[in-house]
């Protein structure tokens, strides 16, 4: 009796193991760095997901650069055109949105270099972050919250456009600190403190004009 | 232990997707809710960072899937281009190119290449002057181009309504439709345009060293390549000027020209002087063309002297039932309009049914009288 369910166990372990192996193909499927390798071999199915993925997230980016819309879309296909023509000299180990977040940029960069006529300062440093943050209205129940998130919005747009961008790529495009270091072309520590500085001032503002709100970290250990 | 009991900072929870999700769609998979309640510090710390996630808000771009879709197999046509280019260039160089055509090329370009530096240092032309051909060659678009070689000014009309009216000895260029968010044209010689009025598309004007940008207005510009000036010239709103960014030497300012003001550019030291009022100038005031002499404000004129008087200053033919309109009176300022734009507020003031067509340099009205 022993032996036979023994055998049985492992019977069903093996297919615990090959099922949740295949679970994890399925949805690896579907992983941008599967795709990625894909796209680099001429899956244009692969191609296709990674563009459905990402399109609508880098014409919210590229809006944020230049206003103009129509410009922005044709930079965005201009960046997934020479991802498939380029496809051979793409590298293998790269954040896959980072990389298109990073190309979209480079691109409306270097628009703007050719059609700087009416243009004060043409170097790619000038872009300039131009969204601005608006509240989410319909989360917020009572008037203090209203207040509190009205001002805490006016603090967050009156930041410079480089934090402003910083804060967006970090919670909105769920970049990490490096990866936003190499879009922005600054050091690790440089994208740290814009980060850090952005959060900074808010929480000084912030305090000294809402005292009840404790901010400081080290007050909640 | 979770990982959240160790979060010290905004950020840590700002970045947590699933408290995101929390405070953004209500969903609490992870219980959030219970879990602030624990501890009355790390329940401000949670609402410091609901509230600044509030605050955080970036609009939404609406892009249905249709959208999308339609986008990716423009990229793809955008793909078919870029690698057709691409073939072609390799194409180029398998074919190998005999040697010898190589040595009798690169002699054929050091003649040339020695030849223009030669008759560049001769000629009086300084570096910085910028030629209605290179200004077209920077381009990449596909232009018109419309040449007035006749003894008589010549009216455009170009896609987006505005009217051109060029003078004898002068060029344009412009795309046969504007697309993108800019409207530009080159000229050489002088003309007078007339802008429809379009505050999302601004128009420029390429001239010579210069660029004139406006929104909607009417404006004359000179910029004869054998001559020592550039003059702009405006008639009714707000019409802005730089130097084209070609000329390397120059200041970037931008001048601001408003109506019955004038700027005259000196190409040769690359300077701009502003003229406040243009009836002061004497070369301006020998050099007022005929349309802006004319004046469109009419006030109970007959519709045969309107008429009379857009034919004077577009020169063109209008063709229209005289027999028909011969009792109609209009009142209207059409001095600000284009010349599509003139014709169109005069066939609606009209009414009854009167319809106006252009036909070239040829307007056609249809009416049956006014009302």
């Amino acid at each position: 009796m022993p032996p036979y369910i023994r055998v049985k166990s492992s019977v069903l372990i093996f297919i615990l193991t090959t099922m949740s192996n295949q679970i994890i193909k399925k949805s690896k499927g579907f992983n941008d760095d599967v795709l990625w390798s894909n796209l680099k071999e001429g899956d244009e199915k692969s191609f296709s997901i990674l563009f459905e993925r990402y399109y609508k997230d880098l014409i919210c980016y590229g809006n944020s650069l230049s206003p103009f819309s129509e410009k922005v879309q044709d930079c965005v296909q201009d960046v997934f055109a020479d991802v498939w023509v380029y496809r051979n000299s793409l590298q293998d180990n790269v954040v896959v949105k980072a990389y298109l977040l990073s190309s979209v940029r480079k691109r409306i960069a270097r628009l703007f270099e050719r059609d700087h006529i009416f243009r004060k300062t043409t170097s790619t440093e000038a872009i300039e972050f131009l969204f601005d943050f608006s509240i989410e209205n319909e989360l917020v129940e009572d008037e203090v919250t209203a207040e509190r998130v009205l001002y805490l919005n006016k603090l967050l747009n009156d930041l410079p456009p480089r934090q402003k961008e910083a804060l967006y790529l970090r919670y909105h495009q769920g970049l990490s600190v490096e990866q936003i270091a190499e879009l922005l072309d600054v050091n690790y520590q440089s994208a740290n403190n814009l980060l850090y500085r952005a959060l900074l001032s808010l929480r000084k503002e912030w305090k000294g004009s809402i005292p009840l709100i404790l901010l400081i970290s080290s007050s909640v250990l | 232990m979770q990982k959240r009991n160790n979060y010290t900072e905004i950020e840590d929870f700002l970045t947590d997707e699933s408290f995101q999700l929390w405070v953004l769609s209500k969903i609490d998979e992870e219980g959030w809710e219970e879990w602030t309640l624990e501890n009355r510090q790390r329940a401000k710390l949670v609402e410091d960072s609901r509230l600044l996630l509030l605050a955080m808000k970036v609009q939404d771009v609406n892009l249905p899937s249709s959208e999308i879709h339609s986008a990716l197999e423009a990229t793809w046509e955008k793909i078919e281009e870029k690698e057709l280019l691409l073939r072609n260039k390799s194409f180029l160089k398998v074919n190998k190119i005999p040697r010898y055509w190589l040595n009798s090329a690169a002699a054929v370009l050091l003649f040339v290449f020695l030849s223009v530096w030669f008759f560049k240092g001769n000629s009086l032309k300084s570096s910085s002057e910028v030629t209605y051909k290179e200004l077209i060659a920077e381009t990449d678009e596909g232009l018109l181009e419309q040449t007035n070689n006749s003894d008589k000014p010549q009216s455009i009309t170009l896609s987006d309504g505005s009217s051109v009216l060029l003078q004898p000895n002068s060029k344009l260029s412009y795309p046969k439709i504007f697309t993108g968010n800019e409207r530009k044209v080159y000229l050489s010689g002088e003309g007078f345009f007339e802008i429809s009025k379009n505050p999302k598309k601004p128009f420029y004007v390429y001239a010579n060293e210069i660029v004139t940008k406006v929104v909607g207005t009417s404006f004359r510009v000179k910029a004869y390549s054998d001559q020592p000036d550039v003059e702009v010239l405006v008639r009714t709103g707000k019409v802005r000027v730089k130097s084209n960014d070609l000329v390397s030497d120059v200041k970037k300012e931008e001048i601001i020209l408003l109506p019955n003001q004038a700027l005259r550019f000196t190409r040769k030291d690359l300077i701009f002087n502003k003229i406040n009022n243009i009836t002061e100038d004497e070369i301006l005031v020998k050099s007022v063309g005929n349309i802006e002499q004319l004046s469109f404000e009419f006030t109970d004129i007959p519709v045969e002297q309107i008429f009379e008087t857009i034919e004077q200053a577009y020169l063109i033919d209008i063709d229209y039932p005289k027999d028909k309109l011969k009792d109609c009176r209009l009142t209207t300022s059409l001095s600000d309009q284009p010349l599509q734009e003139k014709l169109k507020i005069i066939c609606k003031s009209i009414g009854n049914d009167t319809k106006c067509e252009m036909v070239g340099n040829q307007i056609i009205i249809t009416s049956r009288g006014c009302e």
